[in-house]
């Protein structure tokens, strides 16, 4: 187990002393929630930033997460994942340390929203409330940076790689309820954009907002956040490359 | 004692033979796997190593089946791949300590200080990586990758992309280590540094031994003296007595072996003038590694309908 640690140091390292991609990391999201929760009209709401901050902080986890693949691509592109393949160490420990550096790393990207959206008069949640939101941003990180470690495993260069991000994350944010509530979604959307794994971990979050505790929306990410795991890890101790 | 042994091994990529049954036995020595490039030298190791499961055959790392009991051979080795992979925002110590963390090593702080010393990094080992030359960062993986004193040590080529005094302390190392009873199995297509450092080699055509031996008794194995020349016409395909047309080269040298050089220059020199061939120029030399590789291949290609372009795209592409 302390293996994943280990790796987990290794991009931690890596990720902060690159200093421009800590300020990349730490502006995108800010730009996300000016640029969306201030300038953005809306009808349905008096606070459109209340609404839309559980938004920016899922889009944040998705981007982070999917992001994150790309660690592993480099990692295979540079030689490194062959000498890691080659350790006596367990391979799984190879994504369960991607897993928490990339959660990790989009948790602290979400600090930086969260901190804003204050800042920006967003009405804060009660402690035990934020506490609950990291540990749904933390099980949709979980969710996502498996899905995408275990795609970059089996993707062989980075441009298809930055393909599949495009062709997933769009899709995922815009289907989902982050920008609107269902109430105001055009009649095919909305049960697709209530399906969708995005809206799990929004939903929960604004569930919060109005001290309810949504168990199935949590439930139902917690579930398939160890199915997907269960199923990478089996992905990566069979690998060959 | 045999370290490794191969039987049959075999792999396919879709229906292209990468790697034909090979079959090999290395004991405590170095041991050089030699071909030009997409001959099957990396694909061979990555197989050793349990990176890639084979199409057919099996491979014993100590005593240890690859593909059965892929774990204890991979306590048992190490593997530096062809790229350069050291992480250039970590200095030369986090790196190795890195690996020596992963590999569970006891009294961790002074295998590192230990291995960083044997490749002569102490003096560097806290800077980043980032300022480092290409030779330390190739020495830098070698440090990793004996930090957990392994018994065989796989480099795949291990000079490329190295200048020349680099390269000459790489083969140092390598053979310092083999004095302190590592084995080590090397590949590499540069045939003189095979022949100065490996104890014995096997030469790899298209997926094929096609000679193991000591890379003396390979050089003897084409005569005494190596006469080169270049010309321009037909040489056609019936030589002097006792000097043997080897093929040429892709600089567009032509090779001949014979047991006399000097004496028989002029004989060649008479013999090609005659028929209208003018010679530009005519050399003698000792033989090398490149020349067995070139008799040898001439041999197998006589008759061959073997479609080269698409079996190197292929291995190109892994």
């Amino acid at each position: 187990m302390k293996d994943i640690l280990y790796y987990f140091e290794r991009d931690m390292l890596r990720w902060i002393r690159g200093r421009i991609s800590v300020i990349s990391a730490l502006i995108m999201p800010a730009a996300w929630l000016i640029f969306v929760g201030l300038a953005l009209p809306t009808t349905f709401s008096e606070h459109y930033i209340d609404f839309i901050t559980p938004g920016i902080l899922v889009l944040t986890m998705l981007g982070a997460s999917l992001q994150g693949g790309s660690l592993l691509i480099f990692d295979k592109i540079l030689g490194f994942l062959n000498k890691f393949l080659a350790l006596p160490s367990s391979r799984e420990s190879i994504l369960l340390g991607k897993i928490l550096f990339i959660t990790t790393r989009g948790l602290i990207q979400a600090t930086v929203i969260l901190v804003l959206a204050w800042a920006l008069g967003a009405s804060l949640l009660s402690p035990a409330g934020i506490l609950l939101s990291y540990g749904i941003l933390a099980l949709f990180g979980i969710l996502l940076s498996a899905f995408s470690t275990t795609i970059a495993l089996y993707l062989s260069d980075h441009d298809s790689y930055a393909a599949f991000n495009a062709m997933v994350s769009m899709p995922l944010f815009f289907t989902s309820s982050a920008l609107m509530p269902y109430s105001v979604m055009p009649s095919w959307l909305a049960p697709i954009a209530y399906w969708n794994p995005v809206s799990f971990a929004i939903d929960a979050i604004r569930s919060l907002q109005e001290g309810v505790l949504a168990w199935t929306r949590i439930g139902g990410l917690a579930v398939l956040a160890a199915l997907v795991v269960a199923f990478c890890v089996q992905k990566f101790r069979k690998v060959t490359v | 004692m045999t370290i490794i042994e191969t039987s049959g091994l075999t792999k396919y990529y879709g229906d292209l033979c990468a790697v034909d049954h090979l079959d090999l036995s290395v004991g405590n020595e170095i041991f050089g796997l030699l071909g030009p490039n997409g001959s099957g030298k990396t694909t061979t190791v990555l197989m050793l190593t349990t990176l890639l499961e084979p199409t057919g055959g099996s491979a014993r790392i100590c005593g240890y089946d690859t593909r059965e009991e892929a774990r204890e051979v991979r306590r048992q080795i190490s593997y530096v791949p062809q790229e350069m992979a050291v992480d250039i925002k970590l200095t030369g110590r986090e790196n190795v300590a890195f690996f020596a963390k992963l590999y569970g090593i006891p009294r961790r702080d002074e295998a590192v200080d230990r291995v960083l010393s044997m490749m002569d990094l102490s003096e560097r080992a806290d800077d980043l990586v980032r300022t480092y030359s290409g030779g330390m960062r190739r020495r830098l993986e070698l440090a990793q990758a004996l930090v957990h004193e392994p018994k065989v040590l796989f480099l795949d080529e291990p000079t490329i992309g190295l200048d020349v005094a680099a390269r000459r302390k790489i083969w140092e190392h390598i053979r310092t280590l083999k004095s302190r009873g590592m084995t080590i199995f090397v590949t590499t297509h540069y045939m003189d540094e095979a022949d100065h450092s490996c104890d014995r080699v096997a030469i790899l055509d298209r997926g094929r031994v096609i000679a193991v031996d000591s890379p003396s008794a390979l050089r003897a194995r084409v005569g005494n003296d190596i006469i080169s020349a270049r010309v321009r016409g037909q040489i056609g395909d019936t030589f002097p007595e006792g000097i043997t047309h080897l093929g040429e080269r892709d600089n567009g040298e032509i090779v001949f072996s014979t047991d006399h050089g000097s004496e028989k220059v002029p004989v060649l020199f008479h013999w090609l003038e005659k028929r209208g061939v003018s010679v530009q120029s005519i050399s003698v030399r000792e033989p090398t590694l490149d020349d067995v590789f070139l008799s040898l291949v001439t041999q197998r290609e006589e008759g061959h309908g073997f479609d080269d372009h698409k079996f190197r795209t292929m291995l190109r592409r892994r």
